[in-house]
């Protein structure tokens, strides 16, 4: 059965969709993450144009994000203030992603500049959780203890310290809103919650317990995510709220078999296997980078010149 | 003056009835097509007669061609260059005024319609199609001037682009005569056709010459929810994206309701 995208222009197949908000879904809960830097390239793939793709994601986000952090706020493992710093930078970061989505979809280079940061971000960070998950499996398979995590030093120089009782942290707020703002760029120019870079910066840059990691990231990623959303409506008109819907109602469902998936897999395994999921994703758009396309041109829109 | 006037009107009559030569009766299945939520791409019917001037006269090479042309709208056409391993939008070249959708059907090929002149002239043809005067930019955006066969090389890419997306179409032979005068062409119309104004065109061409014209409107345009959506996302952008943002939120909240009461 096929459903008119009111934004996008174009017709697609409900089934399609909602078979993706399944299986994107059904990630998300198993990993705790938003599943943003999965959909928005199966949506271009599906010939939904880039801009819309990535405006209509974030409606996506919200949703996950919001059933995940009302999960973690009933296990008490959100540490709001940290999330409310963090959000501090991100909401700064989200505004200034959308301007430079705009100025880079103008000179014709948003694509590109989406494909590189994916390609960039899902091999660096797939590389560090497989090394990390490896030794992780191996040390509880030796029985050896786990390589111990080195202290940054010149994090603990930085002025403006405050205590985030939570976190059982005594750190500089200079770390967590940059962190904010960056995760809170990316997540406007690709459409993705941010989850996926937030979650590994905040366990390896702000020394975060685990625990509190993934609420945390949620909590935050709920209002960046809103924030961005209503910008890419505002900036530009870009938010299909029928493809939306769809996304949302079939991830909805998926993230529920998703969580109870993850209850049968040890930790590492499962980190282990998103490392993986993340290295093909990246290589796959790598490779799309490099390959010659099939054709040279490609037509769009002209801006009216005024 | 007046009297010239007259000697030229007389003499227009004069000339113009003898000659006066076949003519079309043409009309739309449709003159709208909305777009509505189950909209999957349509055809329209385009049906019409010739009416000779002269009753009983049999028309040898008698053409008809059907020209169906969507609203212009200002197109880029950007090539990738690769750029150390990979591949860069770089040159671009933008014309101003671009139909979104150009159809054309004939009784024969156009080859054989009429000289490639006169097809030129009176723009008949995706190869003939007028799209402006076109600006080359650099990849900085800088203007530049490119040698006309690299130019023609974006202005081939964008037809062959279009032609993918269904959007320009050729049909030699989709015009077809039932009997002597009574001929009929239908009009496939994709589903990501753009919205807007419409213009189906119907030549009558008498041995290579055109003899006559019609053009009727067409009008595409999204259709209830569709047009709702649409309206809402372009006129009040804040509030769309606001009630998008809280639908979603709340489904979130449903979801996690849900979950946890089992």
């Amino acid at each position: 059965m096929q459903i008119y995208l009111p934004i996008a222009e174009l017709p697609v197949s409900i089934l399609t969709i909602l078979a993706m908000g399944v299986a994107v879904g059904f990630l998300s809960g198993m990993f705790g993450i938003g599943g943003g830097f999965l959909m928005t390239p199966l949506l271009i793939f599906l010939g939904i144009p880039p801009a819309v793709a990535v405006g209509t994601q974030t409606t996506q986000v919200v949703a996950s994000s919001v059933t995940g952090a009302l999960a973690h706020f009933a296990r008490k493992s959100i540490d709001f203030k940290m999330g409310g710093v963090l959000l501090l930078g991100g909401i700064a970061g989200s505004v200034s992603g959308i301007y430079i989505f705009k100025l880079l979809a103008a000179v014709g280079q948003i694509d590109l500049a989406i494909s590189v940061i994916y390609v960039l971000f899902l091999s660096v960070i797939g590389a560090m959780m497989m090394v990390e998950s490896v030794q992780a499996i191996r040390a509880a398979r030796g029985g050896g203890s786990a390589p111990k995590r080195k202290h940054h030093s010149w994090i603990h120089g930085l002025p403006f310290k405050v205590r985030f009782r939570r976190s059982k942290l005594y750190i500089s707020v200079i770390p967590p809103i940059l962190v904010g703002y960056f995760v809170g760029t990316l997540s406007a120019i690709m459409g993705v919650g941010g989850g996926f870079i937030m979650i590994p910066a905040m366990i390896y840059l702000l020394r975060m317990p685990t625990n509190v990691v993934i609420g945390t990231s949620f909590f935050q990623i709920v209002f960046v995510a809103a924030l961005t959303g209503v910008m890419h409506s505002l900036e530009n008109q870009a938010v299909d709220i029928v493809l939306g819907f769809l996304l949302v109602v079939g991830s909805v469902i998926g993230a529920q078999y998703g969580v109870r998936a993850a209850e049968k897999m040890p930790a590492e395994q499962l980190r282990a296997l998103l490392a993986a999921i993340l290295l093909l994703i990246g290589m796959r758009l790598g490779y799309d980078l490099v390959s010659t396309p099939p054709d040279l041109y490609s037509v769009i829109e002209a801006e009216p010149q005024s | 003056m007046m009297r010239r006037c007259v000697t030229a009107f007389i003499a227009l009559l004069f000339f113009a009835a003898p000659a006066r030569a076949d003519q079309l009766v043409t009309d739309l299945s449709e003159h709208q097509i909305a777009i509505r939520s189950n909209f999957t791409g349509t055809e329209i019917l385009l049906f019409g007669a010739v009416e000779a001037a002269r009753p009983g006269s049999r028309a040898l090479n008698r053409d008809i061609v059907v020209v169906v042309q969507g609203p212009v709208r200002p197109l880029t056409v950007r090539r990738k260059e690769q750029m150390a391993a990979i591949w860069v939008n770089h040159d671009s070249v933008t014309y101003p005024s671009v139909p979104g959708y150009y159809a054309i059907a004939s009784t024969r090929p156009l080859e054989v319609t009429a000289t490639p002149e006169t097809l030129k002239a009176l723009r008949i043809g995706i190869e003939n199609i007028d799209p402006g005067m076109p600006t080359a930019r650099a990849i900085d955006g800088t203007l530049q001037i490119l040698p006309p066969d690299e130019e023609r090389a974006f202005w081939k890419a964008l037809i062959r682009n279009k032609r993918r997306e269904g959007l320009y179409i050729n049909v030699p032979g989709g015009v077809t005569f039932l009997g002597q005068t009574l001929f009929r062409a239908t009009v496939k119309i994709p589903a990501n056709v753009p919205v807007g104004l419409y213009t189906a065109k119907v030549f009558l061409l008498q041995e290579g010459e055109v003899v006559d014209t019609i053009s009727s409107p067409l009008y595409i345009d999204k259709r209830g929810a569709e047009r709702f959506l649409y309206r809402m996302a372009h006129q009040d952008p804040l509030l769309y994206g606001m009630i998008a943002v809280l639908v979603a939120a709340f489904a979130g909240w449903l979801a996690s309701a849900v979950m946890s009461r089992r």
